[in-house]
């Protein structure tokens, strides 16, 4: 039973929204139907009703453009000029982009349309679409709009930061496509984040201002890059110096050397008479000599030539390893796509 | 005839483990000393012995060894003089930065005029190598006991070990190498007759790695 209550509020609750979209709706399309029959007078009261305050249903940006469009053309066609512009400007302002197609509409209406356009100063840019554009061999294009001939700024400048790019500076009339390679003023990739495109224009007819701005996400996708590889540390290479203990323990080692060979010889059967011993004392004699050479060598100069060039080599090695990591990452990063999408307001980007 | 070929055994041995090549020659030439008692008061006998050991690396742990080695001993007065050779397999493996373990078999003949005596041996031992500073020169130690003496006519002995200590200097490529090497043999007393050899050896080696 409850929830035959809470259906019924939904119904009760809901309709009415779609009523009211859908009575707008249905009062325009009649209004198109009286207007395409030439029945100028029924479509005019149906076009006024939508555009009237007391209009109790939703009317959509589009709706209200489209309404103010036929009011003028059905005006314009009673031939009530100076109405006609009237109502052709608040389209225009409402929306820079409105047009008039010339294969449905009279040179008249046009000529009428022209004059409200010259009146009215309007810019506008179209909300970006989203795209994935290669800055290589594409561009990201944005449509602005000036209504009459007007000095325009188009600018482009991300979110926080201080200096645009100037996208396009002249005098413009209508409908312009603007294409952005994807690189700002230093001539370097946009870096990801919020962008505002701002359109600044000035009448060359009245003197009139207007501007207009759009916002929009600009997000890299560029294929993983290669971490380079990390610093060589101390345990990673070979001492390239002798320390003063270790050559000090050269003299032990080569006292410990010639020890050996005397104490091998030591154990030599007694009742062979021991052994020939010369070999013996040559050996020990060399080792005693080479830790002692040894040890006054590396005092003086104690670098390790082979372990400098080793360490050289492991480090020429990471150097060339890294240097293609480098090069690697360098070619996908200019091969980095750009992936735009609008946005609403200042934010913070993606 | 003169068995050229054929002489005394001094120095055994792999080449070091930080051998960078995966195979290395190294000629050597010793002036040994052998020295043994079979009851007739000591017979000694020196000489010149040449021979080579040729060293396969597998990896850097485990390294094979073959060596082959031959010379005259001449005696001393009374004594008579002989040929000795030796043929030999040693293996090492790598058991920590300056000790490596080692075992082979080998097999020696002496022969003089009059006879002809054949070894064979087995030997389990390690060696220690110690790097001066640089690592440019090494002092090398070994030991070795050869559980194994096979000689015809003859009891095994009951002592029986080879040692050595050197040093190896190492110039570019090649590694030069100085050793003094003893071996000595206890056999136990038969027939009221105790028989001691031994063998010492002063070795030059000089170890190469082809191109």
């Amino acid at each position: 039973m409850r929830r035959l209550v809470w259906a019924a509020a939904l119904v009760v609750g809901v309709a009415p929204a779609l009523a009211a979209q859908g009575s707008t709706g249905e009062l325009l399309a009649q209004a198109h139907q009286f207007y395409e029959r030439l029945d100028v007078e029924r479509a005019l009261p149906l076009l006024r009703q939508i555009v009237s305050p007391n209009w109790p249903f939703e009317v959509t940006p589009d709706q209200r453009v489209d309404a103010y469009k036929y009011l003028g053309a059905c005006l314009a066609l009673a031939g009530k000029r100076d109405s006609a512009v009237l109502y052709f400007r608040a389209a225009i302002e409402r929306d820079p982009f409105t047009e008039l197609d010339p294969s449905l509409f009279t040179p008249a209406q046009l000529a009428t349309f022209d004059e409200a356009r010259h009146r009215t100063l309007a810019v506008a840019v179209r909300s970006v679409k989203p795209a994935r554009v290669d800055p290589r061999t594409a561009r990201v294009t944005f449509t602005v709009v000036a209504t009459h001939a007007a000095l325009v700024d188009v600018k482009l400048v991300a979110v926080g930061a201080a200096s645009p790019l100037v996208l396009f500076q002249g005098t413009m009339d209508g409908v312009r496509e603007i294409a952005w390679d994807g690189l700002l003023a230093n001539r370097r990739l946009a870096p990801p984040g919020r962008y505002t495109l701002a359109v600044v224009g000035r009448s060359r007819v009245s003197g009139a201002a207007d501007s207009a701005r759009v916002y929009f996400d600009v997000r890299h996708e560029v294929a993983a890059l290669e971490d380079t590889v990390p610093d060589l540390d101390q345990h990673q290479l070979l001492p390239e110096w002798i320390s003063p203990e270790a050559a000090r323990r050269d003299v032990a080692k080569g006292v410990g050397v010639a020890a050996a060979a005397l104490l091998i010889a030591g154990a030599a059967n007694g009742s062979l008479h021991g052994s020939e011993r010369g070999g013996a004392d040559v050996v020990a004699a060399t080792a005693a000599v080479t830790g002692v050479v040894a040890f006054l060598v590396h005092r003086r100069h104690g670098a390790i030539p082979e372990n400098v060039a080793a360490n050289a080599r492991h480090r020429a090695q990471r150097d060339s390893a890294n240097a293609g990591v480098r090069a690697r990452n360098a070619d996908r990063i200019a091969a980095t796509v750009l992936l735009v999408s609008p946005a609403a307001g200042e934010g913070t980007g993606p | 005839m003169m068995i050229a070929m054929i002489a005394g055994a001094i120095w055994g041995g792999v080449a070091p483990a930080t051998a960078q090549s995966a195979l290395t020659v190294a000629p050597l030439v010793s002036l040994a000393e052998h020295r043994v008692d079979a009851g007739f008061g000591v017979e000694r006998s020196l000489g010149p012995v040449v021979g080579g050991v040729g060293t396969l690396r597998f990896g850097p742990r485990l390294a094979v060894a073959v060596r082959a080695l031959g010379g005259s001993l001449f005696g001393s007065k009374g004594v008579l003089d002989r040929d000795v050779g030796e043929l030999g397999v040693e293996g090492s493996m790598v058991a920590g930065p300056w000790l490596s373990l080692q075992a082979g078999v080998a097999r020696r003949a002496y022969a003089t005029r009059v006879a002809r005596q054949t070894w064979t041996t087995v030997a389990a031992g390690a060696a220690a190598r110690v790097a001066f500073a640089g690592g440019a020169i090494h002092g090398v130690g070994r030991a070795a006991l050869l559980p194994v003496v096979s000689v015809p006519g003859l009891p095994d002995p009951g002592v029986a070990f080879r040692a050595a200590a050197g040093l190896e200097y190492r110039i570019r490529g090649t590694t030069l190498g100085v050793e003094y090497s003893l071996e000595r043999y206890d056999f136990p007393i038969e027939g009221g007759v105790r028989r001691l050899e031994q063998l010492t050896a002063l070795t030059l080696l000089l170890r190469l790695r082809p191109q």
